[in-house]
């Protein structure tokens, strides 16, 4: 889990384009979106394509997205649970 | 000799999301304008005029029937301080002689090879009241690339994200439709534009994403299938209006770049249902561009209607009721048959009823277009079927590694105001 989330906040900062944002932070339990990281819905979207291509996960619905962006924690959380067996992350 | 160039505001649609794209119409007149000339554009949608900025000639750009009055407006306050004021664009061109009222000038017509003659004349006192080039079209060759350097980027900027760009591979349009003006506007003869043109500006267009502005592009089938093939390697994406129902032409605009089209659906029928498939099958969104009001339309066709766009899936609609545009065979139509009963242009934004329709009362057509949107929109939202549309375009860059990202510093921004927060 610990490993995901490092990947995870790696990931993110790669897919957003955050300039001097290291992992170090990105604390896992804060709020993703509003908080100091300036993640808004058109950042969630990105990450949305994100999960897709890179761990086989889809997003479907609002309710769900706002579960599963609710921190870093969370977003590992719901990878782990519900990635396919398939799914291999790339990077 | 400053030339300030000004694009009148007007009411957007009360239904849809707020939008604003860098207008065609002006980029393409600037590229005809004289190098002598300083021009500085302003899209009033997005920043006030400033009246007392010295000038030395005035142009009104006007696309849109329902910019005309403010055009008039705009126009007679620089008349009184004793600025010349030209008008030109398409919306011009539809109500040629209540803005001749306005105006020192009023130009009708495409502008390339002309601006030469009319600047000259500004310098010498002797502007014509009309110049009327409506159907001396210049050779289609003269087209060159639209000067987008005069527009504020930065206005059009959603949130870091930069609107489409407006690129335009053709004039005229072979089809006369009830509802358009394009045939008195550009002809009937459809006139492209050489293939290496088309390219040349797409390529020196600084952004990924554009919008094919050609009234349609299902013209003609072998220039269409060459202007693709063309576009392939730029790798560009883009929406346009229809493409030509060709199993291989969808399939060339695919590779080149198809993002999402505007198609009339204008009935429930297996045809259309089909066109929308097979754009679909190609991995080309569709925006629904749907008309309320046309004579055949009763409460239950336009419920049907709804339905209809539902179970097909489309992926965006755009709701407007019919409006009898001057000059298209709708205006004909109606006039003749005393069923308009409002002249306002200022109305003539294509949400309000302005005439009366066939199978209803005016206040109930009004009333369907709300049901309209309201229930199109009603289980997916309008937010989230643009995101998805979005998503699509971003899924198509990263697959040929296009996507750029946004422009974080401006992420607190839509359209050069602060967010509210």
């Amino acid at each position: 889990m610990k490993e995901l989330i490092e990947a995870l906040k790696v990931k993110i900062i790669d897919t957003l384009y955050l300039e001097d944002i290291v992992t170090e932070d990105i604390d896992e339990k804060a709020p993703l979106v509003g908080g100091d990281l300036g993640v808004d819905s058109i950042d969630i979207l990105e990450l949305v394509m994100m999960l897709e291509q890179d761990y086989g996960i889809v997003i479907e619905s609002k309710e769900l997205g706002e579960k599963v962006f609710a921190s870093v924690e969370a977003l590992a959380a719901h990878i782990q649970e519900n990635q396919p067996a398939s799914a291999i992350p790339t990077n | 000799m400053k030339f300030k160039l000004i694009y009148p505001k007007w009411p957007k649609l009360s239904r849809q999301t707020e939008f604003h794209l860098p207008p065609h119409g002006p980029v393409v007149l600037a590229a005809s304008l004289p190098p002598d000339v300083d021009v500085e554009f302003v899209d009033e949608n997005l920043e006030k005029i400033d009246f007392s900025q010295p000038v030395d000639f005035v142009g009104i750009s006007v696309m849109l029937t329902s910019q005309i009055k403010r055009g008039w407006e705009i126009a007679d306050i620089y008349r009184q301080k004793g600025i010349k004021v030209i008008f030109g664009g398409i919306g011009t061109m539809l109500h040629a002689e209540e803005t001749a009222f306005h105006a020192d000038a009023v130009f009708l017509g495409e502008s390339e090879g002309r601006m030469e003659a009319v600047f000259d004349d500004f310098k010498n006192n002797r502007l014509k009241k009309i110049y009327d080039y409506l159907t001396e079209h210049p050779p289609i060759e003269l087209v060159g690339t639209a000067r987008r350097d005069i527009l504020k980027k930065e206005f059009y900027n959603y949130k870091g994200i930069q609107m489409v760009d407006l690129v335009h591979a053709s004039r005229g349009c072979r089809f006369s439709c009830y509802p358009c003006s394009v045939a008195y506007l550009g002809g009937r003869k459809f006139r492209p534009r050489p293939i290496d043109k088309v390219i040349e500006e797409m390529t020196a267009i600084e952004n990924n994403r554009l919008f094919i502005v050609d009234n349609s592009l299902a013209q003609d089938a072998k220039w269409e299938k060459n202007l693709f093939r063309e576009m392939i390697p730029l790798k560009k994406k883009w929406c346009c209006h229809p493409i030509e129902d060709e199993p291989e032409v969808l399939d060339l605009a695919a590779q080149a770049g198809a993002w999402y089209v505007y198609q009339a659906v204008f009935d429930t029928s297996d045809y259309i249902k089909e066109r929308i498939r097979r754009y679909h099958d190609h991995g080309i969104a569709v925006e629904g561009t749907v008309l309320l009001g046309l004579d055949d339309h009763t409460e239950d066709f336009i419920k049907r209607l709804i339905d209809f766009l539902l179970e097909i899936e489309l992926d965006l609609a755009e709701f407007t009721v019919l409006t009898p545009f001057p000059h298209t065979p709708a205006f004909k139509t109606l006039q003749a048959e005393k069923r308009i009963f409002s002249y306002n242009w200022d109305n003539y934004n294509a949400d309000k009823v302005v005439f009366q329709p066939k199978q209803m009362t005016p206040e109930r057509l009004q009333e369907m277009l709300v049901y309209a949107w309201d229930t199109f929109y009603q289980e997916t939202s309008q937010q989230l079927r643009m995101s998805k549309l979005f998503q699509q375009v971003i899924r198509k860059e990263r697959s040929d590694n296009t996507h750029q990202p946004r422009r974080r510093d401006m992420a607190h921004q839509a359209f050069g105001r602060p967010l509210k927060k």
